[in-house]
């Protein structure tokens, strides 16, 4: 079955490259959220099985949009999308309900990986 | 990696983010406690900084990284209390608009701008990067 994949990112280049490592490797991008705030509207409406959350958007946080995606769905599986110098935010929205996290610059084999991961994780 | 693609990505989100960060330096300038301009520019660094990782365009990185991390600090504060931290910033965003011109023009990674990482890293560095300027 296929995985359907939500990423959320203000940087349109970051979007693309998520999708471009992604789906190849069989995971569909069903949206794509530029802000905190419309990530959470666009969980909502999608209902993806993962979602990408990048920390540092306008609008809403990355942290803040995983509190409210978390909210409405206890069982969401979020990666957050840090940059080196954010541990402290990541555990921040691990605590917040986040899964796990990829790091940026993005090495594929372990961006797939990660996702694999929680895709096959038990809600 | 497609890097013909993400090289024009990069150019054409990079260009949008540098007049950005342009129009929220004039509101800065005038006003150090304007929190919304704070956060965009600290966004926008963040994102050239990333997009400069991804490739391999370290002097963009670095250097957003350094102004990303002084505007962490001024965010906490809810205000640039620094009185030359706002020339720190537009001897940044030429530096930027320096470093964004070689990769169209030549589509090769541009290089460092030493003096203001030294500047950036010395104590004084407020005073030698207007110097700079």
């Amino acid at each position: 079955m296929t995985v359907r994949v939500l990423v959320a990112d203000d940087a349109r280049f970051m979007r693309q490259l998520i999708r471009d490592i992604i789906e190849p490797e069989g995971f569909e991008v069903v949206g794509e959220a530029a802000d905190g705030r419309a990530a959470v509207e666009e969980f909502s409406r999608l209902q993806p099985d993962i979602v990408t959350m990048d920390i540092v958007m306008p609008k809403r946080s990355g942290i803040d949009a995983v509190k409210e995606i978390i909210a409405l769905d206890p069982t969401a599986k979020v990666a957050m999308v840090s940059a080196l110098g954010q541990e402290a935010l990541v555990t921040e929205a691990l605590q917040a309900g986040a899964s796990d996290y990829i790091v940026k610059p993005f090495k594929p084999d372990a961006v797939i990986e990660t996702l694999r991961k929680l895709a096959e994780k038990a809600p | 990696m497609d890097l013909a693609k993400y090289r024009n990505l990069f150019l054409e989100e990079a260009t949008e983010h540098l007049a950005e960060i342009g129009q929220a330096l004039l509101t800065l300038e005038k006003d150090s406690r304007a929190s919304a301009e704070i956060d965009t520019v600290f966004r926008m660094m963040h994102s050239m900084k990333g997009m400069g990782a991804s490739l391999g365009y370290d002097a963009v990185s670095e250097l957003a990284h350094r102004l990303e991390d002084r505007l962490g600090a001024w965010r906490k504060r809810g205000r640039i209390d620094d009185e030359q931290g706002v020339a720190v910033l537009f001897r940044g965003l030429e530096s930027l608009e320096r470093m964004v011109a070689v990769v169209r023009d030549t589509g090769e990674a541009p290089p460092p701008d030493a003096e203001l990482l030294a500047a950036l890293d010395d104590p004084e560095s407020p005073k030698k990067a207007r110097r700079l300027s």
